[in-house]
């Protein structure tokens, strides 16, 4: 156990350091004397290395994290400042089924989970990670075998079905946190249940871990959870200048350390990096696209194995994405969250997401992006994999349309399996899309 | 098949259900709520004199206006139910209730009622998931009183604890003639179809009328020699189309247990009595049988469904899914692997609720019916 927390300390602070600054040395390396980047997106970041460093140390610590501390694999949406005062190593299989997605791997992992008879119909993540449970294969190396699988429906109920499948492969206790959905106001009651889940939650996880969950270290948790969640919001914030000085397609990317490391020193401080650069492209007005002509707002997730396409037949009619309900979703899961309670904080914060929301919020939360800033139009992504998100789109499109008088595209993909995206299709649907905007 | 709300109406063409509907209302002044699948406390409804309809679909083609607005990558059941509100086919009743089954009727919930398709009162019942908890335990007896106290506007009087209690004993009687016609099955001088449009017309009738039926069923067809043909065992959501039934029979199999999500899995066998009402309604639901949709543990639904299996003596299991359906989709396997385990076949069967069986679906029916009949020949 010693040994193994040494190396898993090692691993995170010494070795996987130096591989990512030896892999970004090579980088750099065969770039340089190349010709300079063409194409029509502005200047790449600067914190993207120290973003491919974060995350390229997080899963490398990773590998060597069973056995050393406690592992709990969580769905996006769980409340994980709970378990970080615990010493849980955080795996997110989400981001690591979109890591499979940008990767192209998904078609092969999905088939393993169909071959053990899960249906192509079910979520893409889902079965990208319960295949790559059964084969063992990731692009990650090797993730760790979880102690804890702490799911929380308040994205979807398709978790829950994910994470008993889990749970029954690795014979690991599942904690559900279970949030009614809110239609208009949550009820008292409904709040009330989410509480006493935590509460329960918190006993689970100490049994587990050995520790307990002192109110300090969940407080300090808390405020690097609330701070990161504020400092990813002002990265956001800056697409509001014109040009923008990313595009949502970056912010795709960047999300990855509020998802997976939220609540830590190392998120933040990225979010720093990141939020500085950022203001300062905004002084000099560099644009994440080199003429923006056209601002767009992106509704769902990304199509990972294409974003870089779609957002490049954009770009080079100057059309950015300038913001997107996903991302935003993240700069508003934890502004709730308050240091001097976190449990009951987190009871209201976590019910709030925008998945666990009526449409009429939704509606809200596009129309205020929309109007914030500035788009000229919307692509709503239909994704085939996840219909909570996809529910009520076709209408959504008519009212944001009606009521903001913008264009809007329905664009039928999926998040992660490249098998449902008719590319030619979807390509002259974006043209033709493009082109109504004379 | 009657018009208007579909689904198992076949054996008794005295009334639609709009012109029972029309008759509760005159002859009772009871109103009534359309309610979607699958899990709700109807005792609550029908101690408050609300006559509960339920919507399984229902199958065919979804029709109107309202028909595109899911995406086909959505069960059939949810496209059907919007397409149905949203085109008047359940003007006769007076409120939804939108039960916490999925992510499709979560979305339906607020879909239909907030952009458009469905302009009378709705309900929700958001069941707790998972395995019961203290925390779901209170929850769900909160939850129960809440939506005890939503509908009773609706229904123009508060709820009376005392018609609280005999309406749960009036419940428990239904479930043990349910359970005592569906045990009984391979004794029984009645069709599939039969039987289900028997069972079935619970989902609308005013439950006393219902029990009266199940009592008369029970009184004329007395248990008889064990019917011929090949046993099996049906797991799924709902019964449709009919067809299915009648296409099982003509290959020589029948339904000797049933995991309906629609018919068995609602019929709660024993659960403990309380003098409490509430606690009661409480032990119903934590004591149904396991469902994909109250996210009971596979292992357990599993454990329960080999029980049927062995207790029926059936021979083979078709898993009847509704294509897209997430919760059932993701119990297939583990049920596969264990009756693979076993060795007794599983025949899948998808389908979209079609008004029709497909004759690709009736070929692969008949010819597990021929295997599962020739094996016990040998
Ligand atoms: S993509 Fe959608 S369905 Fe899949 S896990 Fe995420 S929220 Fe759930
Ligand atoms: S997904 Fe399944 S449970 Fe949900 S409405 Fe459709 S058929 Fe019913």
């Amino acid at each position: 156990m010693i040994l193994r927390r040494a190396r898993y300390e090692v691993a995170g602070r010494v070795v996987g350091p130096a591989l990512a600054a030896l892999d970004a040395w090579r980088r750099r390396l065969r770039r340089r004397g190349g010709p300079p980047r063409a194409g029509p997106f502005g200047p790449p970041l600067e914190s993207v290395r120290k973003l491919k460093e974060l995350m390229a140390v997080h899963y490398f610590r990773g590998r060597y994290a069973d056995g050393a501390v406690p592992v709990a694999w969580v769905t996006s949406g769980f409340p994980v400042e709970i378990l970080r005062p615990l010493g849980f190593h955080a795996v997110y299989p989400e981001n690591h089924a979109a890591l499979c997605g940008v990767q192209r791997i998904v078609p092969a992992l999905s088939d393993a989970a169909e071959a053990a008879g899960y249906s192509r119909d079910l979520c893409s993540y889902a079965r990208t990670d319960l295949g790559s449970a059964f084969t063992g294969r990731t692009p990650a190396g090797r993730l760790p075998r979880p102690d804890l699988l702490a799911c929380c429906t308040n994205i979807c109920q398709t978790v829950l079905y994910w994470y008993r499948a889990l749970a029954a492969h690795f014979g690991v206790p599942l904690v559900l946190v279970d949030t009614p959905y809110v239609y208009g106001e949550a009820r008292p009651h409904q709040l009330r249940y989410v509480r006493s889940q935590l509460e329960e939650l918190v006993r689970v996880a100490e049994r587990i871990s050995g520790r307990r969950a002192e109110p300090e270290a969940l407080a300090d948790v808390a405020r690097k959870a609330k701070e990161g969640t504020d400092l990813w919001a002002d990265c956001l914030a800056t697409g509001r200048s014109r040009p923008a000085p990313w595009t949502g397609i970056d912010g795709f990317f960047h999300m990855a350390p509020i998802v997976a490391l939220r609540g830590t020193e190392e998120c933040n401080a990225y979010y720093r990096l990141l939020r500085d650069e950022l203001r300062d492209r905004v002084r000099r007005g560099i644009g994440g696209v080199r003429e923006e002509r056209y601002r767009l707002l992106w509704d769902n997730l990304p199509i990972w194995f294409a974003v870089r396409e779609v957002a490049t037949l954009l770009a080079e009619r100057g059309f950015n994405f300038v913001c997107t309900s996903y991302t935003n979703a993240w700069a508003e899961a934890g502004a709730r969250i308050d240091p001097a309670d976190l449990i009951g904080s987190a009871a209201l914060s976590y019910t709030h997401v925008i998945l666990n929301q009526d449409l009429p919020n939704r509606l809200g939360i596009l129309g205020r992006l929309a109007r914030d800033y500035a788009v000229d139009g919307a692509v709503l992504h239909s994704d085939r994999s996840c219909k909570p998100y996809s529910i009520g789109q076709v209408d959504l499109k008519e009212r944001l349309a009606g009521e903001l008088g913008i264009r809007v595209l329905l664009l039928e993909a999926d998040h992660s399996d490249p098998r449902a995206w008719a590319r030619e299709q979807g390509e002259s649907r974006l043209t033709a899309f493009m082109e109504s905007f004379g | 098949m009657l018009p208007g709300w579909g689904g198992g109406e076949g054996a008794r063409p005295a009334l639609t259900r709009n012109q029972y509907i029309a008759r509760q209302r005159e002859s009772h002044g009871r109103r009534a709520v359309a309610v979607l699948p699958i899990h709700y406390p109807k005792e609550i409804l029908t101690a408050l004199d609300l006559l509960a309809v339920e919507l399984w679909g229902p199958p065919g083609a979804p029709r109107g206006d309202a028909a595109g607005r899911l995406q086909s990558y959505v069960c059939a059941l949810a496209r059907n139910a919007l397409a149905f509100l949203a085109s008047g086919g359940a003007r006769a009743v007076d409120g939804v209730l939108f039960p916490h089954t999925c992510d499709s009727i979560q979305g339906l919930a607020t879909l239909a009622s907030d952009f458009g398709g469905w302009d009378k009162a709705s309900f929700t019942f958001l069941h707790p998931k998972g395995p019961p908890r203290e925390s779901s335990r209170e929850y769900l007896a909160a939850e129960l009183r809440s939506l005890a106290r939503a509908l009773e506007p609706l229904a123009v009087r508060r709820l009376d604890p005392s018609r609280l209690e005999w309406a749960i004993r009036l419940h428990r009687e239904i479930d043990e003639s349910r359970a005592a016609l569906l045990d009984a099955r391979p004794r029984l001088a009645l069709s599939d179809a039969e039987l289900y449009a028997l069972l079935r017309r619970g989902e609308w009738l005013w439950p006393e009328d219902h029990l009266a039926e199940l009592r008369e069923a029970r009184a004329r067809f007395p248990e008889g020699p064990v019917r011929p043909g090949v046993p099996v065992l049906v797991s799924g959501y709902v019964p449709e189309p009919a067809s299915f039934l009648e296409v099982l029979g003509r290959a020589g199999a029948y339904v000797a247990a049933d995991d309906y999500a629609a018919v068995g899995r609602r019929v709660v066998r024993s659960a403990p009595g309380s003098a409490d009402p509430w606690q009661a309604l409480a032990a119903r639901y934590w004591a149904a049988p396991p469902c994909s949709t109250r996210s009971a543990d596979t292992a357990g639904r599993v454990r329960h469904l080999t029980g049927l299996l062995d207790r029926s003596g059936s021979r083979g299991v078709i898993l009847h899914l509704v294509k897209f359906c997430e919760p059932e989709l993701f119990d297939a396997p583990a049920i596969r692997q264990a009756f693979a385990a076993r060795g007794v076949p599983v025949l899948v069967l998808e389908g979209e609720l079609e008004a029709e069986l497909s004759a690709q679906a009736a070929t692969r029916i008949e010819a597990f019916a021929e295997m599962l009949s020739a094996g016990r020949a040998a």
